[in-house]
């Protein structure tokens, strides 16, 4: 051979050794960078905030929102054309001034004027007071730790709602604030505490809800004087007689940034829809800051803690994430959907794991070789099935079939059972010693799918009498009535059952193969010492193909982890905590297919719903690995690759 | 006794009776989209119900319950007539019946819009909008009239939607080139401004003669009645086709059934997609799922042929090994997320920055497509061409390498000239696996470029040819759709139950296409020993 072609062909070998090393390390990097592209995108949730000191103030003020220290008077407008104003004066009182303009059809204005005064005795001297930004709730603070509220939604006269000794210690309150939305109410105190405070139903106050202690915000060293509410979201500025500004935030507890004035400040204000924060001293110098705060309304704690939030009255998991109006506190815990992520695996499996198991138990060791070619393509073609076709059976022909024959159900897991025992029972004299039962072996599991039909059939036809005598001819009324128990049609029984149908062929194709890579001599040895066919199978055979079969059992429940099609269609998709088997759940794979259309690229959703996807990645990672690691064990001990 | 459930025989037919509950599973799902699907080309025969309280209800039977009580009948029938009677079904029970038949001349009416229309045939204008004999023949006769009038328009029609591409296509290089100089290109862009102008012009024109056609088609109406005389002028172009199903012989109803699939393989959805064919959603499907082939293909015949050939078993081997078996094991919805992120946000944005700056913040790349679906796909189903590649190579006797490497043969020489042939069969495998569980993965596809309904294909007449930044449709997706997101799901039901009988025989005729190809290199090697 030509020097020139063994050198060409040579070249061509090392080369295409390299490329092939390339791609097949690709892989690797495939996998990782997958991980870290999508917890790039997650990762800015956690982001420290920071702000840029501005050179000069800015001069607009337009749609700033001021607060100042020295203020003795506070006018809100209303809704319906007028405005409120509410006094401090003389004698501890509150004079409020109500001026509204009526319009009547023909354009002619009418202007009325109501004044009065909230003469209510008092536990203390009021040192601050805040007029809600709706102008229908005037909390005041008092020098000895009492607060006090009054609803002037009435025209004409103010009603003292609550008084509340918020601190024990009677430390003097020192600034009060409402957060967006007008729900909350932010306390700055003598000795640096800012708390927040939202009226809760508490029982035995009838209709009236009391101000109650909800979030504890990180103190500031001074007292604080004045209290700042962002117009953007909710978190405040809590600016201390030192001049030292805490950006903080309400729902996460969160500090989110220190700022230093260096000077006692006299007025605060957000400029630019919140980006900017502006102060003034005394003697009217102002410095300014560029705030970039990204996510606020995220943290640790939010996202995997149980929080208090507006409107609820008492802390609690909780997944909403948009509603109709901007000053919405968005609720973004993963713990609901990781439940029922867990909670529709767990039912899938608990359905799933017994069926293929012992199916694949009876395909590798006691089928007629013969079928066996036949039912494992047949099992692998079922594992082929889309899952979007499994879902939208589940959803629109099994919840509905579920709907009306639910107590057939639970009838059908009772009888069904009890007459393939009955049956088991009865084939004993057929099978011991008969020439037919000898060639039934290896067959027995087709003299057995009629008797599934009929159990199946007849609790069918029974249901319906037993629900008329014994639940009153409707069991989602009587479950309703008697228990409590509330029914919804996508729920989680038909998730078990669809989810358990999908991960059904997975478990069983590899539990099989595992099942039948055991060395034959292996069964054989345990046959010949007189062992009977299922001693073999349990003892001898199953024990040695352990780690294939947990292979198979890992493989399955990362499969239902991830699943989406099924758990969308198939569940009403509610974000509940509850271990009911009649009601829907939200997973953490259909909640991201549910919510990535509505969530703005880069916004704090978008991220969060990132941030559940590495969520699910890092599960199935490990499930993945470990199934993988114990796999290769079990060939390593076995041979098969 | 005793001894028979020590030995254990009772427990082998109890994991015997498991395998047959999960073969009644699989039965009963094919029961029942076959049940449910089958049936829905059937031109079913209408009858007409005399009800009690005197009015008459004309449909076809669909379903018959028994309530668990009163053990009352009750009946459904398809009364149609969505615009009249803004329902699709109606429950009746048998004790409100008084009497029932089954009027000869009564017509089926499949409309462009609002469903089927059940009733009789009552007048009948021609194109000038003069009346005519009002009988079966006629109408019959101006339908296919009418048909092929408006068959007519087609060229038309394809001519205005080249003008208005072409409008298209200058509006962007004018958008270019005031994007980039605006001053110093202001000559070119006022002359394509003028030709665009002139199309304009000319498109309008043709709209016009459109029109004026549309509207002598338009005058050839009947006047139909329902079951109780509610009459409903139609205009004879907006129906798709007529029966009279109580007048069709067994043969006809074959017939009607035939063209029924036809539609369905090769005619473009109506009524939402509710109705119609769903050309559109297979040729996405299977255009998506070439495309991606493209991709995986060779990566995942690469990697095998590395992990079984090149690599020497060790951690590194094991590491690649973990990464294929993970790569395979995250959720789909994860590729998705990634597929959205990276490709269509990450090198999508990127692309439109750097060559289509001119249109943003109108995305090119920058939003789903097929080229970003098929690679996210592509990505998903890799592992599946790895396995099977890999699984057909090791099944190669180690004797033929030796062979071919003893002759003198490079290992790259062995590898393209004898193993990979060999092992073709297994790469096919792979390869149709992976297509199969393409075909059927839909959750990652909502965030990548399947939508609802798609105006374009993705491969059409226009220069150039393939457009990767469009979106398709998806036979998955157009389950999900108009299962669970249409506003009459009940109506949409067997349609829904056609595509997924549809989706569900290409995805085991794959399966097992590729369980065949597997058999075979099995038992092809197994057999001989080297």
């Amino acid at each position: 051979m030509p020097k020139a072609t063994v050198d060409t062909s040579r070249r061509n070998d090392r080369l295409a050794a390299w490329l092939i090393k390339g791609c097949g390390l690709l892989v690797i990097v495939a996998v990782i960078g997958i991980l870290l592209l999508i917890a790039k995108v997650a990762l800015p949730l956690f982001f420290a905030p920071s702000a840029e000191r501005l050179a000069q103030a800015p001069t607009e003020f337009s749609d700033g929102v001021s607060v100042e220290r020295a203020a003795v008077s506070q006018t809100r407008q209303l809704d319906d054309s007028g405005s409120i104003t509410v006094q401090l004066v003389a004698g501890n009182q509150l004079a409020v001034q109500r001026s509204s303009v009526a319009t009547d059809i023909l354009g002619n204005e009418a202007r009325s004027e109501q004044q009065y005064r909230l003469s209510d005795p008092l536990p203390g001297p009021i040192t601050v007071f805040w007029l809600g930004r709706k102008g229908q709730n005037l909390y005041a603070g008092t020098d000895n730790g009492w607060l006090v509220r009054w609803d002037l939604s009435a025209e004409g006269e103010g009603r003292l709602v609550d008084t509340v000794e918020a601190f024990k210690d009677h430390r003097r309150i020192t600034a009060l604030t409402t957060l967006l939305g007008d729900n909350s109410l932010a306390v700055g105190d003598a000795q640096g505490g800012v708390t927040t405070w939202m009226p809760v139903t508490t029982p035995g106050r009838g209709e009236d809800k009391q101000l109650t202690l909800i979030h504890r915000l990180p103190s500031s060293n001074g007292p604080v004087s004045l209290l700042l509410a962002s117009p953007r979201d909710k978190s405040l500025a809590a600016i201390d007689s030192h001049g030292t500004i805490r950006l903080v935030h309400m729902t996460t507890e969160r500090l989110l940034l220190t700022l230093k004035a260096a000077m006692p400040v006299e007025s605060a204000s957000f400029v630019d829809r919140g980006r900017q924060l502006v102060v003034a001293g005394a003697d009217g110098t102002q410095v300014a800051w560029k705030l970039s705060v990204p996510h606020p309304e995220t943290s640790l704690g939010t996202l995997f803690g149980k929080v208090w939030y507006e409107g609820y009255s008492k802390p609690e998991y909780v997944w909403q994430s948009s509603a109709a109006t901007d000053d919405f506190e968005p609720k973004l815990s993963l713990v609901p959907l990781i439940f029922g992520t867990f909670k529709a695996t767990l039912f899938a499996m608990l359905f799933a794991v017994p069926l293929a198991l012992f199916g694949a138990l009876y395909t590798s060791q006691f089928m007629a070789p013969s079928l066996k070619g036949r039912i494992k393509p047949a099992v692998e073609i079922m594992a082929a099935v889309p899952s979007v076709v499994v879902g939208f059976l589940a959803g629109l022909w099994l919840a509905p079939l579920l709907d009306t024959h639910l107590l057939g159900l639970f009838l059908a897991a009772l009888l069904v059972p009890s007459m393939l025992l009955l049956t088991i029972i009865a084939w004993r004299p057929l099978a011991e010693n008969t020439r037919i039962g000898r060639r039934l072996k290896g067959y027995e599991f087709l003299g057995l799918l009629p008797v599934v039909v009929l159990g199946l059939w007849l609790s069918g036809q029974l249901a319906p009498l037993i629900e008329a005598t014994l639940f009153g001819g409707d069991l989602k009324q009587w479950l309703y009535s008697v228990l409590g128990v509330r029914y919804d049609q996508r729920n989680s029984i038909v998730i078990a059952i669809a989810l358990g149908f999908a991960v059904i062929p997975i478990i069983f194709t590899i539990a099989e193969d595992a099942l039948s890579n055991v060395p034959r001599n292996l069964s054989a040895a345990s046959l010949a010492l007189g062992a009977s066919r299922w001693q073999t199978a349990w003892r001898v055979v199953l024990p040695s193909a352990l780690p294939g079969v947990f292979s198979a059992i890992m493989i399955g429940f990362g499969r239902a982890v991830g699943e989406t099609m099924i758990v969308l269609m198939a569940t009403g998709n509610t974000p509940i905590t509850s271990w009911s088997l009649f009601n829907g759940l939200r997973s953490l794979a259909a909640n991201i297919a549910v919510e990535i259309p509505e969530a703005p690229l880069g916004g704090t959703l978008y991220r969060t719903l990132f941030l559940s996807a590495v969520l699910l990645f890092v599960l199935t990672f490990i499930i993945n690995t470990a199934a993988e690691l114990l796999r290769q064990r079990f060939r390593k001990k076995y041979g098969r690759y | 006794m005793k001894n028979y459930f020590k030995r254990g025989e009772p427990m082998v037919l109890v994991s015997g009776a498991t395998l047959a509950v999960i073969l009644f599973m699989t039965l009963t799902l094919m029961a029942v989209i076959l049940g449910n699907s089958l049936g829905y080309f059937w031109v079913k025969g209408l009858v007409r119900l005399q009800l009690t309280d005197g009015s008459l209800v004309m449909g076809q039977l669909t379903d018959t319950e028994r309530h668990a009580l009163t053990d009352a009948k009750r009946q459904q029938l398809k009364v149609g007539n969505r615009d009249l009677y803004a329902q699709d079904f109606r429950w009746v029970d048998e004790a409100e019946i008084s009497g029932r038949d089954i009027p000869e001349d009564a017509y089926l009416l499949e409309r462009r819009e609002h469903g089927n229309f059940f009733g009789f045939l009552k007048e009948l204008k021609d194109i000038n909008g003069a009346p005519v004999a009002a009988d079966h023949a006629s109408l019959l006769k101006l339908h296919r009239e009418v048909l092929t009038q408006k068959e007519d328009l087609a060229p038309i029609k394809s001519e205005m939607s080249r003008l208005n591409q072409a409008s298209e296509r200058l509006r962007l290089k004018i958008l270019k080139l005031e994007y980039h100089d605006a001053e110093a290109n202001s000559a070119t862009i006022a002359r394509l401004s003028e030709q665009r102008e002139q199309l304009t012009v000319a498109f309008d024109q043709l709209l016009e003669q459109l029109n004026q056609r549309q509207s002598v088609i338009n005058q050839a109406s009947a006047v139909f009645s329902d079951a109780n005389g509610t009459t409903k002028e139609l205009a004879l172009q907006e129906l798709v086709r007529i029966y009279q199903p109580n007048r069709m012989s067994v043969v006809a109803k074959a017939g009607a059934y035939l063209v029924k699939i036809k539609e369905l393989l090769l005619d473009d959805p109506r009524e939402s997609n509710t109705e119609g064919g769903l050309f559109p959603a297979i040729f996405g499907t299977v255009m998506m799922v070439l495309l991606m082939s493209v991709f995986s293909l060779p990566f995942g015949v690469i990697a095998a042929i590395y992990l079984r050939e090149y690599a020497k078993e060790g951690k590194l081997v094991q590491l690649v090994r973990i990464a294929v078996n993970n790569l395979a094991g995250v959720p789909s919805i994860v590729y998705g997320v990634f597929g959205l992120g990276f490709f269509v946000y990450g090198i999508g944005g990127s692309l439109d920055k750097l060559f289509f700056p001119e249109r943003l913040p109108t995305p090119v790349f920058g939003t789903g497509g097929i080229l970003w679906a098929s690679l996210t796909l592509a990505l998903l189903t890799v592992p599946v061409v790895i396995v099977a590649t890999e699984e057909s190579l090791a099944s190669i006797p180690k004797g033929i390498r030796e062979g071919s490497l003893a002759l003198g043969a490079t290992k790259f020489q062995t590898l393209t000239r004898v193993l990979l042939p060999m092992a073709t069969p297994g790469i096919m495998t792979g390869l149709v696996l992976s297509m199969a569980r393409a075909v059927g993965e839909v959750a990652p596809l909502m965030m990548v470029g399947v939508v609802k309904l798609a105006p374009t294909l993705p491969f059409d007449g226009q220069f150039p040819f393939f457009h990767m930044d469009r979106k398709f449709m998806h036979l998955g997706f157009h389950i999900f759709d108009v299962g669970f997101q249409s506003p009459n799901v009940e109506a949409a039901k067997p349609m829904v139950y056609v595509t997924t009988l549809l989706l569900l025989l290409i995805v085991i005729a794959a399966s097992s296409l590729a369980i065949r190809f597997r058999n075979q290199m099995r038992r092809k090697y197994t057999s001989s020993h080297f």
